[in-house]
C-alpha cells in the first residue's frame, strides 16, 4: 500500500508542455523558423553580393534575379516560356502517365500478356530519358511534339508498373465475391479492380509530376525556341546567372503548382481512403 | 422434392512439397429448405476448402454438388450467397451501393435496387446510414451490411464462414439473434462453417462434426433445443444445450486436451 502511495505521489500534476511538444505551437514555430531561415539566407546572399564577398558574376544576387523576373513579366516573355513548358509537360503527362496507368491496369486482364511484356517494359524503363532525347528531336522536330514525346516517355513506365502492381494486388476474396454474384471479367475489372487500384495509380501520378517537368526541360535543353528550359539554357550560354537562377526559381514554383494540382485530384478520387 | 443442397463423396487434395495431401475425404451431406446446418471441426479440417467447393469457387477432385436438383459442381451458382468473417465491403462505395452490388452486377436498375436496399436498412435498424462509407461504421454494422448485401440477391442458400469470430461477445450474440429473426422461417437454407461449438449448437438444426487431416465427417447430430425462441441466451439456457455441447466437444475437443 505505502509503495503504491509513494509511486502515485511522484507522478504529480501535469506540467505545461514545452513549446516543441504542443502541436499547434510547434507548427507555428516551425513555419516561423523556415521563413526566417529563407529570409536570412536571401539577405546574406544580397548583402554578400553588394559588398563583394559573393562573386556577382558567378552567383548573381536576389535583387538581380528579381529584376529579371519583373522585366520578363512586363514584356510577357516569362509567361510565354512558362506557358510553353507547362503545355509540353501537361500534354506529355496526360499521354504518358494516364496512358501508362490505363495500360498497366489493362494488363490485369491477361496474365499471359503481362508476363510476356514484363522484360520489354523493364528494358524501356531502364533507358534514361536523356539518352533518347536527341533522337526524339530528330524524329519529331524541334517543336512541341518532340517535348511531349520526351515527357510521355519519362512518365509512361512508372505509371504502367505502379498501376499494374495495384491491379494485381486486388484482394482475391473480393474477386471471388464478384464471381459469386456471377460478374463478368469486365464487371470485375471496372467495378472492383480499377477503383481498388486507385491509390496505386495516384501514387504513380504523383511520382511522375517530377519526371514530367524534368523531361520537358531536358527536351528544351537539346533544342527549343521557347520554354523555361530554353530561358535557362540561353542565360547560361551568355553567362547571365541572374537569368539562369530566375529560370530555376520559376521551375520550382511550377513544380509546386503541379504537385498541388495532383494533390487536388488525389483528394477528390481517394476521399474514401481517409474515412 | 430435392434437397436444397446435396453433396456426394466430395474429395479434394492439394499438391504440397511432400506430395499430395488430402484435405477433404469422401464427404457426403445435405441440407433441406429452411434448415440451418453447421459444420464444426478443429483447425485443419478443411473448412475453407469445403466452403469454396460448396460455393463453386473451387472444383473437387471427385464428387458432386447439387443445388436444388441441378448439378453445380465447380460452378458459381446464383442460388448460393455467402458472408465471411472479412466483411469484404468495397471501401469506396457507400453502404447502399455496397448492398446493391450483387443486383447491380446482375444488371438490375440501380434506382430500384437502392429502394430495395433502403427497405432492408430499415428492417435491420440501420436507416440513416445509406450514404456512409464502410470506414465510418463499427464492426457489427459492417457485418450487418455484408449480410444485407447477400440477402438482397435472395439466395436460396446462405453460407456463413466464421463471420462473427472477430466481434465481441455481446455483439456476436446480438447478430446471431438477428440472423434467426431475419432468416429463420424464410424458407432459406443456412450453412455455417465454424469451429465455434456454441454457435453451432445454438443456431443449427443439424451439426456435422468433422475431424482434421484429412477433413471427414465423423458424426451427424440433430439438434433439438426444445425451444422456438430466437433469443440466443434463452436457447443456451436449454437443458439440452450442454448435452449437445459435450457430445461435440468429446468428438473434436477431447483428443486435443490429451495432446496438450
Amino acid at each position: 500500500m505505502t509503495m503504491r502511495h509513494s509511486s502515485r505521489a511522484k507522478i504529480g500534476p501535469p506540467k505545461t508542455l514545452p513549446l516543441t511538444e504542443n502541436p499547434l505551437a510547434r507548427r507555428y514555430l516551425l513555419v516561423a523558423l523556415q521563413i526566417g531561415i529563407t529570409v536570412a539566407l536571401l539577405a546574406a546572399w544580397e548583402i554578400g553580393a553588394r559588398t563583394g564577398l559573393v562573386n556577382r558574376f558567378l552567383f548573381a544576387s536576389p535583387s538581380m534575379v528579381w529584376d529579371v523576373l519583373v522585366k520578363r513579366s512586363v514584356s510577357g516573355e516569362l509567361f510565354e516560356d512558362i506557358w510553353t513548358t507547362s503545355a509540353e509537360t501537361l500534354t506529355g503527362y496526360a499521354v504518358g502517365a494516364i496512358g501508362g496507368s490505363a495500360i498497366g491496369l489493362g494488363l490485369w486482364y491477361s496474365r499471359f500478356l503481362s508476363d510476356l511484356s514484363a522484360p520489354f517494359i523493364a528494358a524501356i524503363g531502364s533507358i534514361p530519358v536523356l539518352a533518347i532525347a536527341p533522337m526524339t528531336i530528330i524524329w519529331f522536330g524541334t517543336g512541341m511534339m518532340a517535348k511531349v514525346m520526351i515527357v510521355a516517355f519519362s512518365c509512361v513506365v512508372v505509371s504502367l508498373t505502379t498501376s499494374y502492381k495495384g491491379a494485381m494486388r486486388t484482394d482475391g476474396d473480393l474477386i471471388n465475391l464478384m464471381r459469386s454474384f456471377g460478374a463478368s471479367r469486365s464487371a470485375i475489372f471496372f467495378k472492383l479492380v480499377v477503383p481498388a487500384s486507385m491509390p496505386w495509380v495516384i501514387s504513380g501520378l504523383k511520382l511522375n509530376v517530377g519526371f514530367a517537368l524534368v523531361g520537358a526541360i531536358v527536351g528544351e535543353y537539346i533544342s527549343s525556341q521557347a520554354g523555361v528550359g530554353h530561358m535557362i539554357l540561353l542565360g547560361s550560354s551568355n553567362f547571365s546567372m541572374n537569368i539562369v537562377l530566375a529560370g530555376v526559381a520559376v521551375v520550382m514554383v511550377m513544380m509546386l503548382v503541379f504537385n498541388f494540382l495532383v494533390g487536388l485530384i488525389e483528394k477528390s478520387i481517394l476521399s474514401w481512403e481517409r474515412k | 422434392m430435392p434437397h436444397a443442397l446435396e453433396a456426394m463423396s466430395i474429395t479434394k487434395s492439394y499438391m504440397t512439397s511432400d506430395g499430395p495431401m488430402t484435405v477433404l475425404r469422401n464427404m457426403s451431406f445435405h441440407a433441406a429448405k429452411d434448415e440451418f446446418v453447421a459444420f464444426v471441426g478443429p483447425s485443419g479440417c478443411g473448412k475453407s476448402t469445403l466452403f469454396n467447393i460448396i460455393t463453386g469457387l473451387l472444383g473437387p477432385d471427385a464428387g458432386s454438388i447439387v443445388v436444388d436438383g441441378r448439378e453445380t459442381t465447380g460452378m458459381v451458382s446464383a442460388k448460393i450467397g455467402y458472408v465471411l468473417q472479412k466483411d469484404l465491403l468495397f471501401p469506396w462505395r457507400t453502404v447502399v451501393d455496397n448492398i446493391i452490388l450483387g443486383l447491380e452486377v446482375k444488371g438490375a436498375s440501380k434506382r430500384e435496387a437502392r429502394a430495395k436496399a433502403s427497405r432492408l436498412l430499415h428492417d435491420y435498424k440501420m436507416s440513416g446510414y445509406e450514404n456512409k462509407l464502410p470506414g465510418e461504421l463499427s464492426g457489427g454494422m459492417r457485418q450487418r451490411v455484408a449480410l444485407m448485401r447477400t440477402m438482397i440477391t435472395d439466395p436460396q442458400i446462405i453460407m456463413i464462414d466464421e463471420s462473427y469470430k472477430a466481434l465481441d461477445y455481446p455483439l456476436k450474440i446480438e447478430l446471431e439473434g438477428e440472423l434467426l429473426d431475419h432468416v429463420k422461417g424464410s424458407g432459406k437454407t443456412v450453412i455455417f462453417i465454424t469451429h465455434d461449438i456454441e454457435e453451432a449448437v445454438t443456431l443449427a438444426d443439424r451439426v456435422y462434426v468433422m475431424k482434421a487431416h484429412p477433413g471427414e465427417i465423423v458424426e451427424e447430430i440433430r439438434i433439438d433445443l426444445g425451444t422456438e425462441s430466437h433469443s440466443i441466451p434463452e436457447r443456451r439456457m436449454s437443458p439440452r444445450f450442454n448435452e449437445y455441447y459435450d457430445r461435440i466437444w468429446q468428438r473434436i475437443g477431447a483428443p486435443r486436451t490429451v495432446n496438450a
